[in-house]
């Protein structure tokens, strides 16, 4: 009976101290209703489950700049939180709320975008080398020549810039490949689908399309106008990934963009929070591309391609080392408490 | 005195409205003091302009789209120019940010008065040439803000430290501007000429001038704003910011009639602060991000809702 008693007391401590040691998370970011940031937020949260270390998250998810980006990390703080999981609106402009925090004593954690206040720790997609690596391809697809059609992200996001380098980067490398026209989606589907309508229709010649990420919209285009097939650079939506297996006399390439880069974020603040600090403060996820040229690329695709997702969602949603959530975990998209 | 309160009941009802906000806050959040405030005062600041700028468009009987474009011009010129600026040339710049605040302003009130188009027409039509503008003067997020512009924002008053200097700020920016006007001939026609178009002519107000006054105005405020996020953030934001729906929201919810003609200044900034606490408090209680913008917009609709039943009921008695 004392026994039982002891182990009883025991257990009910040892609950106890787990309840003291669950951490109090934070979540910003500052784009709302888009698949790629849906996915990032999804991973946040079944990370923080997962780990069974966090006790709840305190999300402000909504659409806003840096200056509200700047009042929502100052609520996170306000609210008491261990850590601040962040994917900043622009690499400058919340830096004064990121110093704040870490003068706090909270950890703070940038994913998918770099910030550059030196108390934090960033973890993020390496952006040139996604348009580099997809923009090379796409040229030596074209054999070196011809026109492209460059359809860009958002006008004046820090991601677009980056990855602007890296297809200039690229560019410069295949000095005979021109621009037939460049145009901005705003990351919208809608606005890409009818830009490249529009292109179509005025009958500008071009030998390859180059997509930052809008691109089942495109396919879908090229299919319905009836235009001759070229090759199509996209993510890894799990829509495009789809299309690169089941459409017909396409060429692709789909370069990997994981919003699981959120779940890898929490879990690096969890571990420094648990004490043990990472050997640098940048880390960088480099992408990945797969085609369906090759036999090798087509089998990559295969095993990515998941039709319980999303199709806006990147179909890369874990990231090895990193992330600990299962596949189903992250579809229920539940975080603790929830 | 009784005379006063009867006037101005709506604005007071949104000071008794705020006050219980923030007394639940610190409810919510024991820890809720100074720095808590201060964090309110700064997010709110760029709100309260913006709003200030489209109360006085609303009052004028007009409407502003392209506020928050505007907005990211005047951030974006003043961030560009004030990159390694000294603080002598800085300070240059800032005026110089102001006067195209309302040059601006008072293109799209030129455009209005001589082209007769309806200004929600010609306003959203501008608000995608300011916007086209921010992007050729910077492409992406940049540029920098002078320290001591920086600091006006920042922190508390010496000794009174629970007053954030973001609410002195503004209280003077306003009190410098709208003070005088209100108090001038120019007050007075810029509130006829919203009531009553045809009846200020006819009494002799320069409607067409006034009107692009009303709008230069708003054009300052808007680059009070722009400058504004320039100095909470240190950069310029080519990419609009929320502005324009909040500012429209804030100015209903201060109790300015959108046709024009009725309400004042103070009840939209206070508009403005009980947003941003709302805001506030529902991140303190981690309620799901998406729920909790379904409940500010309840919020709005409701306040507005029972300011009609209590102005219906005042008419009866």
């Amino acid at each position: 009976m004392k026994r039982l008693l002891l182990g009883t007391a025991m257990a009910l401590g040892l609950a106890g101290m787990a309840q003291a040691e669950g951490y109090k998370i934070g979540i910003s970011n500052t784009v709302q209703g888009n698949g790629w940031r849906e996915q990032m937020v999804c991973a946040m949260k079944a990370e923080a489950l997962a780990s069974g270390k966090v006790e709840s998250l305190n999300i402000a998810h909504r659409n806003t700049d840096a200056a509200g980006q700047l009042e929502d990390i100052r609520n996170l703080i306000q609210a008491g939180v261990n850590a601040i999981v962040v994917n900043p609106s622009n690499a400058e402009g919340i830096n004064a709320a990121i110093k704040e925090a870490t003068d706090a004593g909270i950890v703070v954690v940038a994913v998918d975008q770099a910030v550059t206040e030196p108390s934090a720790y960033i973890l993020s997609n390496n952006q040139t080398e996604y348009a580099y690596l997809g923009a090379k391809w796409l040229f030596e697809q074209m054999g070196g020549k011809g026109a492209v059609v460059y359809m860009r992200g958002a006008a004046g996001a820090g991601a677009d810039n980056d990855r602007d380098v890296g297809f200039k980067k690229a560019m410069a490398e295949f000095p005979e490949i021109t621009v037939a026209q460049e145009v901005f989606t705003g990351w919208q589907q809608d606005q890409g689908k009818q830009q490249i309508n529009d292109i179509i229709a005025a009958g500008v010649p071009f030998q390859g399309i180059w997509t930052s990420g809008i691109d089942n919209v495109i396919v879908d285009a090229l299919v319905e106008s009836g235009a001759p097939m070229v090759p199509v650079v996209g993510a890894d939506n799990a829509g495009f990934v789809g299309q690169l297996s089941s459409v017909e006399g396409l060429q692709g390439a789909a370069v990997t963009n994981p919003g699981s880069v959120g779940g890898a974020g929490v879990a690096l603040a969890i571990q420094i929070l648990d004490g043990k600090m990472p050997a640098e403060k940048t880390v960088l996820v480099d992408p990945a591309l797969w085609e369906n040229v090759t036999e090798e690329g087509k089998a990559k695709l295969a095993a990515a391609a998941n039709p319980n997702l999303s199709p806006e969602w990147p179909v890369s949603v874990s990231i090895e080392g990193w992330t600990n959530y299962t596949m189903d975990q992250i579809i229920a998209c539940k975080g603790p408490g929830e | 005195m009784k005379r006063w309160i009867d006037a101005n009941t709506w604005t007071l009802g949104l000071a008794v409205l705020l006050a219980i906000l923030l007394v639940s806050t610190k409810l919510i959040q024991p820890d809720f003091g100074a720095s808590g405030l201060d964090s309110l005062a700064r997010a709110a600041l760029p709100f309260a302009l913006a709003t200030v700028g489209m109360a006085i468009v609303v009052l004028a009987g007009g409407i502003d789209l392209s506020i928050a474009a505007m907005m990211a011009v005047a951030s974006v010129t003043g961030a560009v120019l004030m990159e390694g600026a000294s603080d002598g040339q800085s300070v240059l710049i800032v005026l110089g940010v102001l006067l195209l605040g309302l040059a601006m302003g008072a293109i799209n009130g030129l455009l209005i008065t001589v082209s007769k188009v309806p200004d929600i027409v010609v306003t959203l039509a501008m608000l995608f040439v300011w916007q086209g503008v921010a992007l050729l003067i910077l492409n992406a997020p940049g540029g920098g803000a002078a320290p001591w512009l920086r600091a006006l924002s920042a922190g508390g008053i010496p000794g009174i430290d629970w007053l954030p200097r973001a609410v002195v700020f503004l209280a003077i920016i306003t009190a410098l501007i709208w003070v005088p006007i209100r108090r001038s001939k120019l007050g007075l026609r810029l509130y006829a000429i919203g009531s009553d178009p045809l009846a200020a002519f006819r009494s002799g107000v320069p409607v067409g001038q006034t009107r692009i006054i009303a709008y230069a105005l708003c054009g300052l405020f808007a680059a009070l704003g722009g400058l504004s996020v320039t100095m909470s953030t240190g950069i310029g934001e080519p990419i609009p910011g929320p502005y324009l729906l909040a500012s429209v929201a804030a100015v209903v919810l201060g109790g300015v009639v959108l046709g024009g003609g009725r309400g004042g200044i103070l009840g939209p900034i206070l508009a403005v602060f009980i947003l941003r606490t709302v805001r506030m408090d529902l991140t303190l209680l981690s309620v799901d991000p998406n729920v909790a913008a379904i409940i500010e917009g309840t919020i709005m609709v409701a306040v507005v809702m029972f300011g009609a039943v209590l102005a219906t009921r005042g008419h009866k008695t």
